[in-house]
C-alpha cells in the first residue's frame, strides 16, 4: 500500500546508472537511510481559518474537562474521530493586538513593535522550525498551502501561515491545480533539458547578484540590511535549486488511484475537501513532512450560498449572521473529519496509521469578534505524543507559542524555545 | 528529546530573553532622545494617574510583598523603554477588562476611571511612536505594487493590467505601514524575487510585439462593425419562441387535457409542464415587449435581467488581428424611459472561459449615455490589444455584479407593471478598429532598437541592447560591465536552449527587471567619473545629501508614483535640479501631468483608509444604486477633488467645507446635482458649485467617506465618528482594544442608532473614547449607509415575495433622525451642517498638520520622527501664512533639507 518502497527503488535504481554525477554524495547517505529499518517519520500539518469561530457553540463547557466532555454543535460532524483529537482552551497570543489577522503571528507568537524602529516585524513560524529539522529528507521541506480567497478570509499580512527565519513572508501555492502540479507532474524535459534549465536558473541568479554587488557600493550600514533581504532571498533560491539539483533523477511519485488533476475554477467547500485530499497525497507519498494550509473562509461562505459578508459574519450577532457563522463552523469541521478519515485509512509500512505519525493542528488567531485570547485550538493525531481525547483547560492567557513548542519536541524536534514561549505544555505530555 | 526541559536550560533561556529586553530598551532609548522633552504621561496625566493607583492599586501591588510579584510603586512615568511600555500597557489591559481592581475591593468610580484609562492609552499611542521612532532616516526601498506597476508602464509602454499579466504573487504592500513608500514596511523574499522575474517575463513579451523586426511595416489596419440587431432579435425571438412558447403551448394543451399523463406531451412529469406554464408567464411578457418595441429591428435594447438573456454586447477583436493600439466604438442612446441614474454604459473584459460569466466581469469603467435611440452617439474606447492578453470586452448597463441584485430589481418592476423593467439604453452597432498607428512608441523602440551597428556579432549587439535597456531600467545609471557578462551569459543560455535572438534577448531582459538597480530605488554609484551628478555627497554615512539623479527619482515617484523621464534626468545630468527656481518648475510640470492623477489616487487612498470601502457589500436591496461602478467613481470623486485642489493650488481647507464639490455625470446624478440649471454631462470630473442648502461639499460630504463609514447596510456613527478624530481633527483615538466585551444584547431590537450607542456611555472601559466618538457619529446619521441625504432612520424587516422567492427588505418603524450633540469638551451643534462649520472652523490647523505629516511621511518614504517637529512646524505656519494652499504645500515640502536628504 504504502509507495515508500518504490520510492526506494527508483532512488537506487536511479543512482545506479548516475554514478558518475557530482551530487552522489547525497544520494549515496539517502541509500544508507532507505535501508535502515523503517520507521514512519514525523509529520506536521498546520490548518488556518481566519475569522475565528462562533464562541457559544465551537468551545465545550469549560467545566467538563478529560475525556468525557459532550461535543458542542460547532465541532459535532467530528464525533466520530473524537478519540484523534484533543480541544485546548486558554491559548493565545499575548502580542497580538489586530483584531482582523487570524493568521499572521498565529505560528510566531512575534511582537509586531518588538523591533524598534518598525511598524511591522514577524518571526519563524512553528511549521518552518519543523521543515527545518524534517525538511532534508523530502523533496519539498515544506508545502504551503493557500486560497485565491485570502483577502477575504482575515487572516491578515503574509502570503501562506508560513514565515521564513528572519519573519519573511512565504508564498502559498493558492489553488489545488498548482498543488496537483507542484506534486505529481511528470517532466515533459529530459534529464539533460532539466539541467540545463537549472543551470539557466543559476546564471540569472549570477547576474542579478553582480548587479547588487554595484548598488551596495555607497550605501549606508542600514542600507546595506535592506539590500541583504535581497541578497538573502537569492541565497533561499539557490538552496532550493541544489535542493532540486539533488532530487532531479528522482521521478515525481505518482498519487494514489483517486487523486486527480483538479479542475481550473473550484472554490469554497470543494477547494477545501480537494486541498485536503492532496495534503494527505502529499504526505503519503513522503513528498514533504511539514504542510500549512491557510483556507478560504469568504468563499466557503458564498458557496454555502450565505449572502454575508465574511468580516460581518465574524461580527456576528444574534440572528442571520450568527446563523452563518455557525453554518461555517460546521462544515468547516465535516471537512475537517474528512481528512482525518482520509489520514487514519493511510497505511504506513509497519501496519500503523499516517495519522499515528502527524500531528494536525487546526485553529486560528482571532477567537471570534474581536477577541484574541482563547484561540480555538483542536490538535489531532499522534505524532506529537500528546493526550488525544480529551477537553484540555489550561491557564487563560497560556501562549499559543508554548504549545508550538510543545508539538515540535514532541515530534522530536530539537528546539529549546518559540516566539514567546515560556516553556513546554506538560498537561499535554501523554 | 521530548517535553522534558532541565532547570538550567530554563533559567539560561530567562536570563537570554532578560538580556534581549535589556537591548530592545537600549534601541527604545536612543528612539526616546531623539524624542526629548515628549513624555507621554504630561503633568495633567500624572495628577490623574497617581491619586489612582494610590486610591486602587498599591495597597496590594506596593513595594512591600507586591501580590502576584506586580510592583507599580516604580513604574516610571517617563516611558521611553520596551519594557516600561509593556507593564504600563499590562495596567491598561486589567482595568479594560474589569479583572482589577478585584471584585472584593473598593469599585472606583466609574468617571475617574474613565480619565484614568483615558490618559494610560493616549499615553500607550504616545510612547508606541516615541519608541518606534527610527530617527530620520530614510532607507533605501524597493518600488512597491504601484511603483511597479507604473514604472514597468513607462518603460514598456505596457499596462500589465490591462494586459491581464498575474501579479497576485505579489504582496499589495500596503497595511504594515502607514504608507506603501515606507522603506522599513516593504519586504523582499524568494518568492517574491521569483515573481518580479515571472510578471517581468510577461510584460516584456506583451510588450515585444510592438518592437522593430527586420523589414516591419505598420500591419494594415482593419475594422469589423456589428450590427447588433440581428444576433439579439435572433436569440430573443429564438428564446420565446422555442423554450418558452412551445413549452407553454404543449403544458397547456395537457392541462386542458383533462388528466393525461404529461408524458404524452414530451415532459418528464406533470411537475415540469406546470413549471413551463411558470416559466413563460415570469419571462415570456418581458421577451415579448422586446420584440415588440420600435426599433428593436435596428438595434438592441440592453436588459436588465440575465439568465440566457442578451444583456451585455461583446466586441471582439478577431484572434488573428496584429497586436497593438484598438479602438472599440459603441452607438448608443438612452430610452425615454431611462432615469438619469440608468444613463450609464459599464464596459468590462469577458471573462477567459466558463459559464459564469456574470460573475466574472471585470469592470473597466462607465460612460454617460447622452444620446437618444433618435440621435445616437459614439463611444470610444481604446484599448490595447497584445498576444496573450484579452480580446473581448462586454459592454452592458451599469449595475450589480451580483447577479441576484438584477432579478431583484427587474422582480419589483415585474412586480408593478406585470412585465419587467423598462429598458434604459439601446445599442445602434458596435465596432473595433486597428491597429491604429502608435501615437507614442514606447522608449524602447527609439531608445534601445534604434540605430544598431548592422555588422556587430550577435553578442555584442546582445550586449548593446540590454547596456541601453538596463540604463533605462535603472533610470539613468549605468550597468556594471559584470553585470552584463552575466546577462550575455544568460542570453547565450537561451540560444543554445533553441531560442531564436528575438525570444532569447527577453529573457535577460527580464532579469534586469528583476535586479536591485531595477526594484530599489537607490542610486549610489560611485564607480563612474562624472561626480558632480552621480556621486553622493557623503557615502557611508547616515544623512547626505541626495545625487542629482536621486533627487530627481524621488521627485517623480513622490508626484507621479513612476519614474523620472528624460528632461527631469537631463536636468539631472547637468546638476541643475536642485536649484529652487528650477526645482519649483520641475514640481509644477510633473504636477500638470496627467501621471499625478496616480499620486493624487495612491496618496488620498492610503491617507483618508478608503480601503475600507471594500471591505462590505453594499445591500443592493436598500442601495440598488450603490453598485461596484459607483463606488469606484465615489473614490475618484475624493482623488480628483484632491487633485484639482493641487492643480488650482486652492485653500486646502475646502477638504473641510466648500461650496462646489468635484463630480462626474455619475456621481452629479448620484447626487441629484445639476451645475446652474444644466445636467453635468460626462465622464470628467468636474468643478460644480453647490447650492447653499445642500449638504455636499467638503469630505463628510463625500459618499466614499461616508460609506465607509457602515458596513454595507447600517451606518456606523462609531466607524465614522473615528475617522474624523483621525483624519480631520488629527487627534486620533486608541485602537479599539481587544477583548472588550461586545455590546450585543439590543440586537434584534427596534431602536435608534442613538439608543444603540448610549450603551457605549454605561462602562468606563468604552465611556473614555465613545464620548469623543460618538457625537460626531451621530452628528453624521442624516447620511445614509451608502452616503445618501435622509431625514429618517428606518428598521427594517424581511417584506415580501416576488416570483415565489425574492424577499424584499420593507421598512417596519421609522424615526426622524436627531443629528444633535456637542464635540466632547467643546461647543454644542443642532444639525449637521453646524457639525461640519464647528469642525471646519476649530480644527483647520490640526486638520492641514495631519494632512502635511502624511504627506511628508508619504514622500520621503518613512514615518515622521518627532526630531522632525520643527520642521513640520515651519511647514503649517507657512502654509498658514498664505492661506494654505494646496500645491505650495506640496512646493514648500520639495524645498525641505529633509526632501533633499538621505
Amino acid at each position: 500500500m504504502t509507495n515508500l518502497p518504490a520510492t526506494r527503488r527508483t532512488i537506487l535504481k536511479a543512482a545506479g546508472s548516475m554514478l558518475t554525477l557530482p551530487f552522489l554524495p547525497s544520494l549515496g547517505w539517502r541509500r544508507a537511510a532507505a535501508a535502515s529499518p523503517v520507521i514512519p517519520p514525523k509529520r506536521m500539518v498546520f490548518l488556518g481559518f481566519g475569522w475565528g469561530v462562533t464562541n457559544e457553540t465551537w468551545f465545550p463547557d469549560r467545566k467538563a474537562t478529560g475525556r468525557d466532555y459532550p461535543l458542542p454543535a460547532g465541532l459535532e460532524p467530528l464525533e466520530r474521530h473524537k478519540a484523534r483529537f484533543s480541544v485546548i482552551q486558554g491559548l493565545s497570543n499575548r502580542f497580538t493586538t489586530e483584531a482582523h489577522w487570524g493568521s499572521t503571528f498565529w505560528l510566531t507568537g512575534a511582537n509586531r513593535y518588538g523591533e524598534p524602529g518598525k511598524s511591522f516585524s514577524n518571526s519563524i513560524s512553528a511549521d518552518q522550525v519543523a521543515a527545518g529539522a524534517f525538511g532534508a529528507a523530502t523533496r519539498f521541506a515544506s508545502l504551503q498551502l493557500g486560497t485565491l480567497d485570502a483577502a477575504n478570509s482575515g487572516h491578515g499580512p503574509g502570503l501562506s501561515l508560513a514565515w521564513d527565519s528572519r519573519g519573511r513572508p512565504l508564498a502559498a501555492l493558492d489553488t489545488p491545480v498548482a498543488v496537483f502540479h507542484r506534486l505529481f507532474s511528470g517532466e515533459s524535459q529530459s534529464l539533460e533539458e532539466r539541467q540545463t534549465l537549472l543551470a539557466a536558473q543559476q546564471s540569472v541568479l549570477d547576474a542579478v547578484r553582480a548587479d547588487a554587488a554595484r548598488v551596495r557600493k555607497g550605501l549606508s550600514t542600514a542600507d546595506t540590511d535592506k539590500l541583504d533581504e535581497y541578497l538573502q532571498s537569492i541565497r533561499d533560491i539557490e538552496v532550493r535549486l541544489a535542493k532540486e539539483k539533488e532530487w532531479l533523477t528522482v521521478p515525481k511519485p505518482q498519487p494514489a488511484g483517486e487523486i486527480r488533476e483538479p479542475a481550473e475554477k473550484i472554490a469554497g467547500h470543494d477547494e477545501i475537501k480537494v486541498m485536503y485530499d492532496l495534503l494527505a497525497a502529499a504526505l503519503q507519498t513522503d513528498s514533504t513532512r511539514v504542510i500549512t494550509y491557510r483556507q478560504p473562509v469568504g468563499a466557503l461562505l458564498t458557496g454555502l450560498g450565505i449572502n454575508v459578508a465574511p468580516h460581518d459574519m465574524s461580527h456576528y450577532q444574534p440572528g442571520e449572521r450568527m446563523q452563518a457563522s455557525q453554518k461555517r463552523d460546521a462544515k468547516q469541521s465535516e471537512l475537517l473529519a474528512g481528512l482525518f478519515d482520509r489520514l487514519a485509512s493511510i497505511r504506513e509500512a509497519d501496519g500503523s496509521s499516517l495519522l499515528d505519525h502527524t500531528t494536525v493542528v487546526y485553529g486560528s488567531n482571532i477567537r471570534s469578534i474581536h477577541y484574541l485570547d482563547n484561540c480555538p485550538t483542536l490538535v489531532a493525531g499522534g505524532g506529537a505524543a500528546i493526550r488525544l481525547g480529551e477537553h484540555i483547560v489550561l491557564p487563560d492567557h497560556t501562549p499559543l507559542a508554548n504549545l508550538w513548542l510543545t508539538l515540535l519536541q514532541g515530534s522530536g524536534v530539537n528546539v529549546q524555545s518559540h516566539g514567546d514561549s515560556t516553556g513546554s505544555l506538560d498537561a499535554l505530555v501523554a | 528529546m521530548g517535553g522534558s526541559r532541565d532547570p538550567q536550560t530554563v533559567a539560561a533561556l530567562r536570563l537570554a530573553a532578560s538580556f534581549l529586553a535589556c537591548l530592545m530598551a537600549g534601541a527604545g532609548e536612543r528612539g526616546a532622545q531623539a524624542a526629548a522633552g515628549t513624555a507621554p504621561f504630561d503633568s495633567a496625566g500624572r495628577h490623574i494617574i497617581e491619586p489612582f493607583l494610590a486610591a486602587h492599586c498599591l495597597e496590594c501591588h506596593g513595594a512591600k510583598e507586591p501580590a502576584a510579584g506586580v510592583r507599580l510603586d516604580d513604574v516610571p512615568f517617563e516611558v521611553n523603554t520596551v519594557e516600561t511600555a509593556e507593564r504600563w500597557q499590562k495596567v491598561l489591559n486589567v482595568l479594560n477588562s474589569g479583572e482589577m481592581p478585584p471584585e472584593e475591593r473598593p469599585r472606583p468610580d466609574d468617571a475617574a476611571k474613565a480619565e484614568v484609562l483615558a490618559v494610560l492609552s493616549r499615553a500607550m499611542v504616545t510612547a508606541r511612536a516615541v519608541i518606534g521612532d527610527a530617527g530620520r532616516v530614510s532607507l533605501v526601498r524597493r518600488l512597491n505594487r504601484r511603483e511597479y506597476r507604473h514604472t514597468l508602464r513607462d518603460l514598456l509602454g505596457i499596462d500589465i493590467d490591462a494586459a491581464a499579466v498575474d501579479t497576485s504573487g505579489l504582496p499589495d504592500d500596503t497595511g504594515t505601514a502607514a504608507f506603501d513608500t515606507i522603506g522599513s514596511g516593504l519586504f523582499m523574499s524568494s518568492d517574491q524575487f521569483e515573481q518580479y522575474l515571472t510578471i517581468g517575463r510577461a510584460a516584456i513579451e506583451a510588450a515585444a510585439s510592438d518592437w522593430p523586426r527586420p523589414g516591419d511595416l505598420q500591419p494594415e489596419q482593419k475594422s469589423g462593425r456589428r450590427e447588433v440587431e440581428t444576433d439579439a432579435q435572433k436569440k430573443i425571438a429564438g428564446l420565446l419562441n422555442g423554450y418558452f412558447l412551445t413549452g407553454y403551448r404543449k403544458a397547456k394543451e395537457w392541462e386542458a387535457s383533462g388528466g393525461k399523463p404529461a408524458s404524452e406531451f414530451g415532459f418528464p412529469d406533470e411537475h415540469e409542464a406546470r413549471f413551463r406554464i411558470q416559466q413563460y408567464e415570469n419571462h415570456g411578457p418581458y421577451l415579448e415587449r422586446f420584440l415588440a418595441l420600435p426599433h428593436s429591428d435596428a438595434g438592441a435594447y440592453l436588459m436588465y435581467t440575465t439568465n440566457n438573456y442578451h444583456d451585455s454586447e461583446l466586441i471582439a477583436v478577431p484572434a488573428n488581428s496584429p497586436p497593438g493600439d484598438y479602438v472599440l466604438r459603441v452607438r448608443i442612446g438612452a430610452t425615454p424611459e431611462a432615469t438619469p441614474l440608468r444613463r450609464f454604459l459599464e464596459w468590462g473584459m469577458q471573462p477567459s472561459k466558463g459559464d459564469d460569466e456574470k460573475s466574472d466581469f471585470r469592470s473597466l469603467g462607465t460612460f454617460h449615455v447622452t444620446g437618444t435611440i433618435e440621435e445616437p452617439q459614439t463611444i470610444e474606447i481604446p484599448v490595447r490589444v497584445t498576444a496573450h492578453g484579452p480580446r473581448t470586452w462586454r459592454v452592458r448597463e451599469k449595475r450589480f455584479n451580483d447577479g441576484k441584485a438584477d432579478g431583484f430589481r427587474n422582480g419589483l418592476a415585474k412586480a408593478a407593471n406585470g412585465v419587467g423593467l423598462d429598458h434604459a439604453l439601446w445599442i445602434d452597432w458596435v465596432e473595433w478598429e486597428g491597429p491604429l498607428p502608435r501615437s507614442s512608441p514606447s522608449p524602447i523602440c527609439s531608445q534601445v532598437f534604434d540605430g544598431l551597428a548592422k555588422k556587430a556579432s550577435e553578442e555584442v549587439l546582445a550586449k548593446t541592447i540590454l547596456r541601453r535597456f538596463g540604463t533605462l531600467a535603472f533610470r539613468g545609471a549605468t550597468p556594471s560591465p559584470e553585470f552584463l557578462d552575466r546577462l550575455v551569459a544568460v542570453y547565450r543560455a537561451k540560444r543554445q536552449m533553441g531560442a531564436p535572438p528575438i525570444e532569447a534577448i527577453r529573457e535577460p531582459m527580464a532579469v534586469i527587471l528583476a535586479s536591485p538597480g531595477f526594484l530599489y530605488l537607490a542610486d549610489p554609484t560611485a564607480e563612474r567619473g562624472d561626480a558632480t551628478a552621480d556621486e553622493p555627497s557623503a557615502v557611508g554615512t547616515e544623512s547626505r545629501r541626495l545625487s542629482a539623479r536621486e533627487l530627481a527619482t524621488r521627485l517623480s515617484y513622490f508626484l507621479w508614483s513612476a519614474p523620472p523621464d528624460e528632461e527631469l534626468l537631463a536636468l539631472a545630468a547637468a546638476d541643475t535640479l536642485s536649484k529652487p527656481d528650477v526645482l519649483a518648475t520641475q514640481v509644477d510640470r510633473l504636477l500638470a501631468d496627467a501621471r499625478s492623477h496616480d499620486f493624487a489616487a495612491g496618496f488620498v487612498h492610503q491617507w483618508l483608509g478608503l480601503d475600507r470601502l471594500d471591505f462590505f457589500r453594499f445591500d443592493h436591496e436598500l442601495f440598488p444604486d450603490f453598485d461596484e461602478a459607483t463606488r469606484a467613481a465615489a473614490k475618484h470623486e475624493v482623488y480628483e477633488t484632491f487633485h484639482t485642489l493641487v492643480s488650482g493650488n486652492v485653500d486646502t481647507r475646502n477638504l473641510l467645507q466648500s461650496d462646489f464639490v468635484v463630480v462626474n455625470g455619475l456621481m452629479a446624478a448620484y447626487y441629484g446635482l445639476d451645475d446652474g440649471g444644466s445636467p453635468v454631462i460626462g465622464d470628467e470630473f468636474r468643478i460644480v458649485k453647490l447650492p447653499p442648502e445642500s449638504p455636499r461639499g467638503g469630505l463628510l460630504g463625500m459618499a466614499a467617506i461616508l460609506a465607509m463609514g457602515s458596513n454595507g447596510e447600517r451606518t456606523s456613527p462609531v466607524e465614522r465618528g473615528a475617522w474624523v478624530l483621525r483624519k480631520l481633527i488629527n487627534d486620533p483615538p486608541p485602537p479599539a482594544p481587544p477583548n472588550i466585551p461586545q455590546l450585543t444584547r439590543l440586537e434584534g431590537q427596534q431602536i435608534t442608532s442613538r439608543e444603540r450607542l448610549r450603551m457605549h456611555q454605561e462602562q468606563a472601559q468604552c465611556a473614555q473614547c465613545h464620548r469623543m466618538i460618538d457625537p460626531i457619529g451621530l452628528g453624521l446619521e442624516n447620511f445614509d449607509a451608502a452616503g445618501r441625504w435622509r431625514t429618517e432612520e428606518h428598521f427594517y424587516g424581511r417584506g415580501w415575495v416576488v416570483e415565489g422567492k425574492l424577499a424584499g427588505k420593507v421598512v417596519r418603524k421609522s424615526w426622524p433622525i436627531d443629528p444633535s450633540g456637542a464635540l466632547y469638551g467643546g461647543p454644542s451643534f443642532g444639525d449637521f451642517f453646524q457639525l461640519r462649520t464647528e469642525i471646519a472652523a476649530r480644527h483647520s490647523d490640526g486638520f492641514v498638520r495631519g494632512l502635511i505629516e502624511s504627506l511628508y511621511s508619504y514622500a520621503l518614504g518613512r514615518p515622521v520622527s518627532f526630531a522632525d517637529g520643527e520642521t513640520v512646524d515651519g511647514l503649517l505656519a507657512a502654509a498658514k501664512r498664505d492661506g494654505y494652499h494646496l500645491r505650495d504645500i506640496l512646493h514648500a515640502i520639495v524645498a525641505t533639507p529633509e526632501f533633499q536628504t538621505k
